[in-house]
């Protein structure tokens, strides 16, 4: 008896099975998002693989390896619905690699875009956010590129290797990115994305097939958000220096001039920064201190570099070099946009909490006056696999 | 059972005619009527069964002596009342080892079923079993199912007798006991029990004793058949009795104090009580370098797993969890499943049944056309089947490593276990994802630990946990370290004393 109830239990159990189930070939995987706003409404751009063309196995019929669907609605997420009017498959988006926002509605706010990605259940927070620089986001996602066929890859890829080997780009994941709104005294950047040539020809199967395609995208400039509006960018080299201040350099090089004339050239293997906030007079400064570590890697002047003086000077150079781009950065920073990208107030909020409960509500002001001096130390270890300079052999 | 014994009759003749009238006139049995003594006194019948019976020993040392060698006078002399008769051709005239005396029909048919003669004197109402059997036999082979590549070559053959001389050659003891039975009504089947007396438990000999004793069955056939009657969980995938063609194996389980059952008839002897990791446990483990052997015992786990699990968790993940898949792997997943026409589920349950199918043809049919077939099956299930669409390329991946990892396993129940169970949880991953997986493992625990082989836990020594046993169960210690026998199924423990190898000191 117990089992003839057990197993109409046991049945019933299955019919609760399968409400989520999507098959692989249902879904359009979408590796890209990018929203644009025009008109009051916004624009969505997804860029979705065509997996058949992506496969190694199959050689494909010669389509574009993704296809890029759009819609409009009143919402974010109403346009993205407004996708399945023109897509046969519903999207799927645990996939996504980047989310690119356009220009102009950065400089509107961004906040109900990251309600959105941060609150659908489907993506995840390991997605990089960017900026698309004086174009739309549309029109990014709309460049074929080489190498990596998929273009949301390429551009993850490379805002992932230029943030480790060159260090002036920032990848910015949605995680990162809240936090940064979130904190008090510390406001968040994305890293810029910009189309090289021919904006039009992007999209087309001829950009891949010559050696130089007529449309490139490139990782430019930092945009600079104070809450959670674009106010600016950043030059590389600023950009360069804002990661040194915030302690984000993977590695990256610093080039400076020989008292001679020429220049030389120090891979950084290591570099590290503390803020440190101290009130001096009532008023609040703030202490950078940096300390780098690193390679030569090329010499383009007469410097003897078996000296040990050599060295120190070279040192010496550089040091000042990193304290002028800090100071640079700075200085741009304060002047021009007011917005605490650097967490200098997250560091008073930290060692002086007190003062900074008073100097909270008007901070902007205080920020762009505030006082930081910056403490540069640099370590140059090795000169690579010859001592001095080719130039000193070449006989005249 | 306990029928009335018919006796035998005084005249020779009504025996003859009794026997051949109960055995249907059957063209085998040779009924040999002849005279002894002096001038002829005695009529004597000898009867035995042809093929059964070995005719030159009987020749040459019973019917020769009897009615050549002996000189009658000397029996005359010794017979001066009638009833020595017997006791004088016994003493004097039989040149065979085994003889026994025969006073009724039932006994009597049995011994002359068995391969004995019979040896009936007219005017005696009792006579002679006269052992003679010769039973035809494969010899000692190679065993087919379990082989080795380190390790003895002999297997179990069909003849009980063979297989207990190959136990007893390997343990030489006087506490190697062994008790028989007759087992089934019409083929009345040898049965030995065979167990070393102080290291088996004695409760298992004696619940042992009292299962085999309640099987009422006109025939056991194979050693399957004795295994159904006496195992616990009837239903349960998993096997509770281990069975084997190993001399070797046998003994190792002698030693650690369990009891093997010796079936005449069928080389698989079975070994009881039978616990989960001893299905993972190849004989070869002891005779490898303790590293390789418990590398190889972890590989057999692992691979115990994939061959349950694999197609299950294909299926949850392509159909449920696509974010545990790199991007990469998805999409090229995803471009083999463009265009094929079925679920991921449907999919998989083809393939396994192609399988299935392809493995039973490859079991039962005739050796000749195997290579026609694997033919057949490799392109039907491989190339084909992929190439028309109908299936993606990964979803043979998964069920070949599937189909591979199932015949790893030594022993070929646990392996059966997991094909049945693969199909379970290809239908709840279907259902439920990961989850449902997840539900499906739990419930397979708690089964597990609910199983027990006579008496003894199933998945001892995990649960119920013994720490010191952990260094035979998963992996394979070096064997001066296993000081002591599984204490879940011997009841005297202490294997050897000193651990490390003997040393200067």
């Amino acid at each position: 008896m117990k089992k003839r109830i057990l197993f109409p239990i046991i049945l019933c159990l299955f019919l609760a099975g399968c409400w989520d189930k999507k098959e692989l070939n249902e879904l359009a995987i979408t590796m890209a998002l990018g929203v644009d706003k025009i008109d009051d409404e916004y624009h969505v751009s997804v860029q979705v693989v065509v997996p058949g063309e992506v496969s190694s196995m199959k050689g494909g019929s010669g389509q574009s390896p993704v296809t890029l669907l759009q819609a409009k609605g009143s919402t974010v997420n109403e346009a993205i619905r407004n996708l399945t009017k023109v897509s046969p498959r519903t999207g799927y988006f645990g996939h996504l690699q980047i989310v690119v926002i356009g220009e102009s509605l950065a400089q509107e706010g961004i906040t109900n875009i990251l309600d959105f990605v941060s609150r659908y259940y489907e993506i995840r927070s390991d997605f990089y956010l960017l900026v698309a620089k004086e174009t739309t986001a549309e029109k990014i996602l709309n460049v074929q590129t080489v190498l990596e066929r998929i273009p949301a890859n390429s551009i993850f890829n490379i805002l992932h290797t230029s943030e480790h080997r060159l260090s002036n780009t920032r990848a910015v994941t949605l995680a990162k990115i809240i936090v940064d709104l979130e904190r008090e005294g510390k406001e968040g950047v994305l890293t810029g994305i910009y189309i090289m040539g021919d904006e039009e020809s992007g999209s087309s199967k001829q950009n891949v097939e010559s050696i130089t395609p007529t449309a490139r995208l490139k990782m430019d400039g930092i945009a600079v958000f104070k809450e959670d509006k674009l106010v600016g960018w950043l030059t590389d080299e600023e950009g360069k220096a804002y990661n040194v201040i915030t302690d984000q350099v993977k590695t990256t090089i610093g080039t400076f001039s020989c008292p001679e004339g020429g220049k030389v050239n120090v891979h950084v293997s290591k570099s590290t920064s503390k803020l440190k906030s101290k009130i001096v007079d009532g008023k609040p400064e703030i202490e950078i201190d940096i300390q780098i570590s690193g390679n030569i890697e090329e010499i383009d002047c007469q410097i003897d570099v078996t000296k040990e003086e050599t060295i120190k000077m070279l040192e010496k150079t550089y040091e000042e070099q990193v304290e002028k781009n800090v100071n640079q950065v700075i200085q741009v920073v304060q002047d021009d946009f007011q917005s605490d990208i650097f967490g200098f107030g997250a560091a008073i909020h930290r060692s002086n909490p007190k003062e900074w409960e008073e100097i909270k509500s008007q901070w902007d002001t205080e920020f762009s006056e505030i006082k930081a001096t910056v403490k540069a130390k640099v370590n140059i270890r090795h000169f690579g696999t010859v001592n001095n300079p080719i130039q000193e052999n070449i006989k005249d | 059972m306990f029928l009335k014994k018919t006796p035998l009759n005084l005249e020779l003749q009504e025996n003859i005619q009794h026997i051949k009238k109960k055995l249907g006139e059957s063209s085998d049995i040779i009924i040999r009527e002849i005279r002894i003594g002096k001038e002829g006194t005695f009529k004597v019948g000898i009867f035995y069964i042809d093929g059964l019976s070995n005719t030159p020993s009987l020749q040459n040392f019973v019917m020769e002596t009897l009615m050549i060698d002996i000189s009658i006078s000397q029996i005359e002399n010794e017979e001066s009342p009638n009833s020595n008769l017997m006791k004088a051709l016994k003493d004097y005239a039989m040149t065979v080892g085994e003889i026994k005396d025969v006073a009724n029909f039932e006994d009597l048919f049995t011994a002359l079923l068995s391969g004995d003669v019979i040896f009936l004197v007219d005017g005696y109402s009792d006579g002679f079993i006269i052992g003679n059997k010769h039973v035809i036999e494969r010899g000692v082979t190679e065993p087919t199912a379990q082989s080795v590549v380190r390790g003895p070559r002999d297997g179990f053959s069909e003849n009980i007798r063979v297989n207990t001389a190959l136990i007893r050659r390997r343990i030489k003891d006087p506490s190697l006991w062994m008790e028989s039975k007759e087992i089934g009504r019409l083929s009345k089947t040898n049965v030995s029990i065979m167990y070393i007396n102080g290291v088996a438990d004695d409760k298992i000999v004696k619940e042992l004793h009292s299962r085999l004793d309640r099987i009422d069955i006109d025939g056991i056939l194979e050693s399957a058949n004795i295994e159904e009657f006496i195992q616990d969980s009837q239903y349960s995938p998993f096997p509770t009795v281990y069975n084997t063609e190993r001399p070797d194996v046998v003994s190792a389980a002698l030693l650690e104090g369990r009891i093997a059952i010796l079936i005449d008839g069928t080389p698989f002897v079975l070994i009881i009580p039978a616990l989960f990791v001893q299905f993972f446990q190849s004989s070869e483990d002891y005779y490898q370098r303790a590293i390789l052997g418990s590398l190889v015992r972890l590989l057999r786990f692992l691979a115990f797993g994939i061959s349950l699990l694999a197609p299950a968790l294909f299926v949850a993940v392509i159909t449920f969890h696509h974010e545990i898949i790199p991007p990469a792997l998805l999409i090229s997943i995803a471009a083999q499943r463009e265009g094929v026409p079925f679920p991921a589920f449907i999919e998989a349950v083809i393939m396994e049944i192609i399988f299935e199918i392809l493995r039973e043809a490859g079991l039962r049919m005739p050796r000749v056309i195997g290579s026609a077939m694997s033919i057949v099956g490799a392109f039907v299930i491989g190339t084909a089947a992929v190439e028309a669409g109908l299936i993606s390329a990964a979803m043979v991946i998964v069920v070949s490593i599937t189909a591979i990892s199932s015949f790893v396993s030594p022993t070929y129940d646990i392996a059966i276990a997991g094909r049945i169970l693969r199909f379970l949880f290809m239908g709840i991953a279907a259902s439920f994802g990961l989850f449902g997986i997840m539900v499906g493992l739990i419930a397979l625990i708690l089964h597990l630990t609910s199983l027990s082989s006579f008496g003894v836990p199933y998945m001892a020594p995990i649960a119920p946990y013994s720490a010191s046993e952990q260094k035979d169960t998963f992996i394979r210690m070096p064997i001066w370290k296993l000081l002591s026998r599984p204490k879940y199924i011997s009841k005297n423990s202490v294997r050897q004393k000193y651990p490390a190898p003997t040393r200067k000191d």
